[in-house]
């Protein structure tokens, strides 16, 4: 170097040689900046004239030289950002095809995938630069993955915590890094305005305290949205037009109301009905429906003939049955009959009707015989022949009656007859009778008319008197239970009284003097046993017993007015009636 | 390309015909003869170079493989189904199965979670909170929460051992619609109806990101342990990969035509499914790499699954279900899922799916407010029911 600078001339203009040496001693003491660097040499202040700051190092650390008339930019402060070229120029890959993709990767980063090329839309078994074999591999392998996690993890952390600080308030913040550090620093021994002063510092760093109540100084702006990252090549052949028939596919007809068509579309019948949804609708019944309807067939049908049968069965039974008991009963009567008609009964057991007749004749006979014997026998007569003498003579008359009737009907003319049949048809109930089968047509025993209409003067004491009438009392005030609740002396609990009185009393008390419409016969009963029932209802257990008292003040009125008094109104006094339980 | 496939000696005779042509026809209309020569240079160049084998063009060479042979597909046993549990009052949106694979819940529109004994299908817990239909479950599995998110905003963690809420993540604009756990790192991704992602700290409730990028509803969120380990689908028909650390989108993918409703990432490999209306397409990870489609289930895709078994599964809007070999491709099995007696045909619908934690049970959420388990069909051998597998060697179009 230094051989060179030997061979070369002087140069003619040289700042180092024009500035004049460093008087100044103002610099500002707190530079941080070194000056090493700093080999131009900058005229002083004052001396500036003809020089023009040309380069960034004229600037030194950012200072401005405001008498110099010359737009300045020291630190680039203030230039223009000139934007990237948008013209891409043109370069190919290594076999000489033009790159044509750089276009689809302009304004993407190095590490973008960006697929540009035919190629990439062939599947890539078919692909020549694919070799065969596992065209997908497998997942990576753990290491590569846990790396990969932790680069995420670092990256996405990093992310976290900034925005949980952001989040935190700005005192906790500033609180946090308040740490204070000191820097021992030398300025070089070449800097402009050394002095002994300066030479060696310590500077304490320390964060500005800053207001917690501070307002923004910035006003936050909605960022507008940055502008899309450029397109991707589209890798698929554009759409297809759509046909006719695609078209006609899509076209959906107006919606028209059932109510409103203020429009006045017209809609054909057939439409109306298939957009009803009637006919969507199919109606589907289930096999087992008919199933069902025919089993329940088939059982009715089973069930109406076995409830036939069974009563076909019941009824000849019944019949039968029937039958039986009336010739049981047949047999009952007859025999009854020839009781009551015949006097040996033993021979009617097992007589037949000629028989019986035989036995009435004979009866007959010998019960007028016996007549004329019973004059003869009198001293024979006890007890028990009197009673046989006396059935058989009603037994006599009672057949000679019978027999007379029989004569006179045997004389009545066939109309007359006739009707005397048909009158005694069905009335003849002496046979149910002796079987003890005839019943009263009554079975309750209650009669069935309103006994008070039978007796006039009942019916005027109860309650079918016109409504006209103006019967206050037509039923006693206290009747059953209520009546009971009330007070009545009970001598029979006293045994100090004296029992004619006591007598007395109970007799006064069952009278029923009020027609309160309770038995006097079971009052007695009665008494004991409503008191029993009504312990439950407080009975009272003494009478009443009410004070001796001047309630109106009568008699003082009347004493005082025999005493001559005047009456004053202090003295009044009224004892208001008392009453005790 | 629809040329080359005319054969040498036909291309030959057209020409010669319109050779002939151009010598009869005099040059009357000067419009006329330029389109004829044109056509004619250009059969004329083809003729040229139909005359070796057939070549693709050069730049074609790095993309079509000559002699490509599709692979053939994996034998996998039939799905049944098993199981029908009924329980909910409204359509079944959402399904998680707990790590230790003895439950697992569903969150319905009834606005309720109920927690199922896996095995014998019993229930065992309602929980209530929400207070609209709950999208999103997730169990965590180094924590004794369960996740849930909702249509009403709310993200809500529950501690299964008290049963009850302990924390609410606050943050999102519109209703939420997915939600995923970082197996990992205590973060949980949600992500909805607002197009946006937000990665939450589970113990701070902070958020730490808001993944902004998507244009519309975003359907779809899984995350995993490896990069990208966010991963969203949405209804502007994209995929987008996003590094976690970053907050930024890694990659987005615009292979699908229709919006992309349900993700599944595969268990054991480093790839994903994307359902779509259009397609089910399977990327590979890390670069998202498009794999294959899954072509043909015609119908919007509600649900979609994978099991370490490479058995893909996908449920769809109308209640068509695909099961797929997950290598390949293949369509091995079409269902249509079983009404419950008493509802009507447009309930048959498809709308979360999961495999349990062994991947020997399938279970779906559907539209007539039942949960359905299928199992495989344990009787069935490649013998008798054998792979209807029909390779063709058409030329597709990308």
């Amino acid at each position: 170097m230094s051989a060179l600078s030997q061979i070369l001339p002087e140069p003619k203009y040289s700042s180092k040689k024009d500035s004049p040496p460093i008087q100044s001693s103002k610099i500002e003491t707190t530079a941080l900046v070194s000056i090493d660097t700093n080999k131009r040499n900058i005229p002083s202040y004052g001396n500036r004239k003809n020089w023009i700051p040309t380069t960034l190092e004229d600037f030194g650390d950012g200072g401005a030289y405001p008498e110099i008339l010359v737009g300045q930019y020291p630190i680039r402060m203030g230039l223009k950002k000139t934007k990237k070229g948008q013209v891409l120029s043109k370069q190919v890959d290594s076999q000489g095809n033009v790159k044509y993709d750089s276009i689809a990767r302009f304004g993407h980063s190095e590490d973008r995938i960006v697929q540009s090329q035919f190629k990439e839309l062939i599947p890539l078994r078919e692909r020549i630069d694919v070799k065969d074999g596992n065209i997908i591999h497998l997942r990576p392998q753990q290491e590569d993955i846990i790396e990969t996690a932790q680069k995420t993890r670092e990256a996405l952390e990093k992310k976290i915590n900034g925005k949980l600080a952001a989040s935190k308030p700005r005192s906790r913040q500033t609180e946090v890094e308040s740490g204070a550090t000191f820097i021992k620093y030398t300025p070089s021994s070449s800097a402009t305005g050394l002095t002994a002063q300066t030479s060696q510092r310590v500077i304490r760093m320390s964060e500005m305290p800053v207001d917690p109540m501070e307002p923004p100084k910035f006003r936050h702006k909605r960022v507008p949205n940055a502008p899309p990252s450029p397109p991707a090549p589209v890798m698929h052949s554009p759409p297809r037009p759509v046909t006719v028939e695609e078209q006609k596919e899509w076209v959906i007809p107006p919606c028209i109301s059932n109510w409103k068509n203020a429009k006045g579309y017209t809609i054909p019948l057939d439409k109306r009905l298939a957009a009803d949804g009637r006919g969507l609708q199919e109606v589907k019944i289930n096999d087992n429906f008919a199933k069902l309807s025919e089993a329940l067939l088939a059982a009715e049908r089973h069930a109406r003939e076995e409830v036939r049968q069974r009563s076909l069965l019941q009824q000849n039974l019944a019949h039968k049955e029937k039958e039986s008991k009336e010739e049981h009963l047949r047999q009952l009567a007859q025999r009854a009959r020839e009781q009551r008609a015949g006097v040996n009964v033993h021979e009617v057991n097992n007589g037949s009707n000629l028989d019986t007749a035989h036995a009435i004749s004979n009866n007959i006979d010998y019960s007028s015989s016996d007549t004329e014997n019973k004059s003869k026998k009198d001293s024979r007569s006890d007890n028990d022949d009197n009673e046989k003498e006396r059935t058989r003579r009603e037994i006599r008359e009672d057949k000679k009656r019978e027999l007379k009737r029989e004569l006179r009907m045997s004389n009545m003319g066939a109309e007359a007859k006739a009707k005397y049949i048909s009158r005694m048809e069905n009335r003849d109930i002496s046979e149910k009778i002796a079987l003890g089968l005839a019943k009263p047509s009554n079975p309750t025993g209650d009669s069935m008319f309103d006994t008070r209409l039978l007796h006039r003067n009942e019916a005027a004491a109860a309650n079918l008197n016109d409504d006209e009438s103006y019967n206050v009392y037509d039923k006693p005030l206290l009747q059953g239970s209520n009546a009971n609740a009330n007070y009545r002396p009970r001598a029979m609990d006293t045994d100090d009284i004296d029992p004619d009185i006591a007598e007395s009393v109970s007799k006064s008390l069952t009278n029923d003097r009020f027609g309160f419409g309770f038995n006097p016969e079971s009052s007695s009963k009665y008494d004991s046993k409503e008191n029993r029932k009504s312990k439950n209802n407080a009975v009272r257990q003494e009478p009443i017993e009410f004070e001796k008292g001047d309630v109106f003040g009568v008699d003082k009125f009347l004493n005082e007015a025999k005493m001559g008094l005047k009456r004053t109104r202090n003295t009044e006094e009224r004892s208001p009636k008392r009453h005790r339980d | 390309m629809a040329l080359l496939f005319i054969s040498n000696d036909e291309v030959e005779k057209i020409i010669n015909g319109l050779q002939e042509k151009q010598a009869k026809s005099s040059f009357k209309n000067s419009k006329s003869s330029t389109k004829n020569s044109g056509a004619l240079v250009r059969t004329k160049d083809l003729h040229s170079k139909s005359q070796g084998p057939i070549e693709p063009p050069s730049g074609m060479q790095l993309v079509r493989k000559q002699n490509y042979e599709p692979p053939k597909p994996e034998w996998h046993a039939p799905w049944k189904l098993s199981k029908v549990l009924a329980g909910h009052m409204g359509w079944v949106r959402s399904l998680a199965v707990e790590p230790g694979n003895k439950w697992f819940a569903s969150g319905s529109v009834d606005r309720t979670i109920k927690i199922w004994d896996l095995a014998s299908g019993t229930l065992k817990l309602t929980l209530t909170g929400h207070i609209s239909p709950v999208r999103g479950l997730e169990v965590s599995s180094r924590h004794p929460y369960l996740f849930s998110c909702g249509e009403d905003k709310m993200v809500k963690c529950w501690d299964l051992e008290q049963n009850k809420v302990v924390r609410h993540y606050h943050g999102h604009l519109s209703g939420i619609y997915t939600l995923s756990l970082h197996p990992i790192l205590d973060v949980l991704v949600t992500a909805g109806r607002d197009a946006t992602a937000r990665v939450w700290d589970i113990r701070t409730k902070q958020a730490i990101h808001v993944l902004t990028g998507h244009k519309a509803t975003i359907a779809a969120v899984k995350c995993q342990e490896a990069d990208p380990q966010v991963i969203t689908g949405s209804m502007d028909s994209t995929v987008r990969l996003w590094d976690l650390a970053a907050g930024k989108t890694m990659a987005t993918l615009t292979h699908h035509k229709k919006s992309v409703r349900a993700l599944a990432l595969h268990p054991t490999q480093f790839g994903f499914l994307s359902a779509s209306a259009d397609n089910i397409k399977q990327f590979r990870f890390p670069k998202g790499d498009f794999v294959q489609n899954f072509p043909n289930h015609n119908s919007i895709i509600n649900a979609a699954s994978v099991n370490s078994d490479n058995v893909a599964f996908s449920g769809a809007d109308n209640g068509s279900m695909r099961f797929w070999d997950w290598t390949t491709g293949h369509c091995f099995q079409e269902l249509d899922s079983q009404n419950m007696p008493g509802s009507l045909d447009s309930e048959s619908g498809i709308f979360a799916s999961t495999f349990d934690k062994t991947g020997l049970r399938l279970i779906t959420g559907e539209a007539d407010k039942s949960i359905k388990i299928y199992k495989e069909d344990e009787n069935a051998t490649p013998e008798t029911h054998p792979i209807n597998w029909k390779p063709t060697l058409k030329s597709r179009n990308y």
